[in-house]
């Protein structure tokens, strides 16, 4: 059995591996030697947030591939173009 | 068919040695130590694409992080998550065999990265871990779809390798299957330092600059300086007329030729045949009408040396004829009555005499008013001034001489045996020439190679070949 907490853990430790590495393309048994974590959590992280569209998800078991969704941030405005 | 444009490489001294670049769409094999910089060499190489050629690159790294790769590469002032906001790179981590089921799979991943950025170049860090999943028969297979998926996409792509690993191993499958081998390596260098080195040991398509060559990181990356660049002199090869030597794979490694009011040497050994290196530089003066002076040597007559010029399609006699061609003789030799008149006979003269006799009698010619506006070219042998005036006289005489001459505008080609002479004297000629083009016989072979020259480039040692054409020898 996995405790909530852990799982919670590694979700925001995978949120910031794919913050830093935004082209990462990783298996959850791949993540999870990167890491230092047991598959198994970090499996289950991996699922939580591809359901929340933060990763997507392609393929089913120990073959799924996770890639992150890099949320649209526009940092510079042009003010003028409201004129 | 048009030859498709080299992919420059972005790596400064990298596109010499391949003779303008990598062919495009080559895959090629980057082998190395730890700590050599394949993966700087790797990020140069994309960051040059994506920044001065609009093509887009990716990174595949399977053991760093690209976190860790961002990092590294900004000492050299790349910005690489910028270039990735711009679509013009992505560095991508993954496990070598999801790379692998995403490459053969249709509209796959990696298909997918390439289209979305529109990429012309990848390197892959390292192919060495493919041998970790899979026999040996199916790593040869998997990096052979992986060369066939790169050449499918047009893909200019380099491959990176652990190198140590095979040594004293029988040689890779991949050695075969890519097209190209860049090594570098860490080489000891005076006792206490190491060097680093590039040598590219195979590349399809294109020349290369053999041997191994130096590079060092600098502020903006890796920096190759070609083995065998020396300063130029600009002053020298500013002037746009080159001589041509008559033989074309000469020529090309003395840049086009010997530039005019230059001094060359040619350095022989005693076993070595110079004559038809000599002679072709020779005739090749004649066909372009310029005005000779010749120091004969002891072994050759005249007639023998004219006889020779004749092989070359033109005539010796008839240039001394026209009052085109001069001769030093120090030898009471007889010649043809009609071409007395282009002897300069000094075996009578003493040393002390030498130089005004000479001056006396070429000056004139060379101020001539017909002649004036010609091009000289004058041949001298100095193993005859130091066997018939000894080294002491050349050593005073040799400088002062050629730098009157020179000031004239005439081109020089000098004729010595280095060995002979000694090594104080040797050193002294050859800082005094603009060129030195050294030829010996070792074994079964007769060398070549260009030591000094204005351009700065050195030659590596070429194999002197007979060819039954004029110009009787190449240069291979």
């Amino acid at each position: 059995m996995v405790a909530e907490s852990d799982v919670i853990t590694l979700q925001m430790e995978c949120t910031l591996f794919f913050e830093n590495n935004p082209y990462a393309i990783e298996t959850s048994s791949g993540l999870s030697k990167r890491l230092g974590r047991s598959q198994q959590v970090t499996e289950q992280a991996l699922n939580r947030l591809a359901e929340m569209s933060i990763l997507e998800k392609n393929g089913q078991g120990m073959r799924a591939i996770y890639r992150y969704k890099a949320p649209y941030i526009q940092t510079e405005v042009d003010l003028n173009a409201y004129d | 068919m048009q030859k498709k444009k080299a992919v420059h490489t972005g790596i400064p001294g990298l596109d010499d040695i391949l003779y303008g670049g990598v062919p495009p769409g080559a895959v090629v094999i980057l082998e190395g130590e730890p700590g050599t910089g394949k993966t700087t060499f790797g990020m140069q190489f994309l960051v040059e694409g994506a920044i001065k050629h609009d093509e887009p690159g990716i990174y595949i790294t399977f053991e760093e992080l690209p976190e860790q790769i961002y990092d590294d590469m900004t000492s050299f002032g790349w910005d690489l998550r910028d270039l990735e906001r711009q679509n013009k790179l992505r560095v991508i981590c993954m496990e070598p065999d999801i790379l692998l089921e995403q490459m053969l799979q249709p509209h796959g991943l990696f298909e997918q990265i390439v289209r979305e950025i529109g990429c012309k170049r990848v390197v892959i860090d390292s192919i060495s871990l493919f041998r970790m999943v899979g026999d040996e028969e199916h790593v040869r297979t998997n990096v052979y779809s992986i060369r066939n998926i790169m050449r499918k996409h047009s893909l200019t792509s380099f491959f990176i390798r652990e190198y140590s690993e095979f040594e004293g191993m029988s040689m890779p499958f991949e050695n075969y299957i890519c097209d190209g081998i860049v090594r570098l390596s860490l080489k000891p260098l005076m006792d206490k330092y190491r060097k680093r080195t590039i040598e590219v040991l195979k590349m399809r398509g294109t020349r290369i600059l053999e041997g191994e060559h130096t590079y060092k990181f600098i502020h903006n990356g890796v920096y190759i300086v070609p083995s065998l660049s020396m300063a130029e002199d600009k002053m020298l090869i500013r002037e746009a007329e080159v001589l041509s030597t008559g033989i074309d794979s000469l020529d090309d490694l003395l840049a086009g030729g010997i530039p005019r009011g230059s001094v060359f040497m040619i350095d022989t050994n005693s076993k070595a045949n110079y004559r038809y290196l000599l002679s072709s530089i020779y005739s090749q003066r004649i066909k372009d009408d310029d005005c000779t002076v010749t120091m004969m040597s002891g072994n050759t007559s005249l007639d023998t040396f004219a006889d020779t010029i004749e092989l070359f399609g033109v005539s010796l006699r008839e240039a001394a004829r026209k009052g085109k061609a001069f001769f030093i003789e120090h030898y009471r030799r007889a010649v043809e009555s009609d071409l007395e008149k282009a002897i300069v006979r000094v075996d009578k003269v003493t040393n002390e005499e030498y130089a005004q006799v000479l001056n006396e009698r070429l000056n004139p010619i060379f101020e001539c008013e017909d002649l004036c506006d010609k091009r000289w070219f004058v041949y001298y042998d100095l193993n005859t001034i130091i066997s018939e005036r000894g080294k002491d006289f050349l050593l005073r005489y040799f400088a002062e001489e050629m730098s009157m001459w020179r000031s004239l505008g005439i081109t020089i080609v000098v004729h010595c045996n280095f060995a002979e002479i000694g090594t104080e004297t040797a050193s002294f000629l050859e800082r005094t020439c603009n060129g030195v083009i050294r030829t010996w016989v070792d074994g079964n072979y007769q060398y070549l190679q260009v030591t000094k020259s204005p351009s700065g480039r050195v030659s590596a040692p070429h194999i002197i070949a007979n060819v039954a054409e004029k110009p009787f020898v190449q240069l291979i």
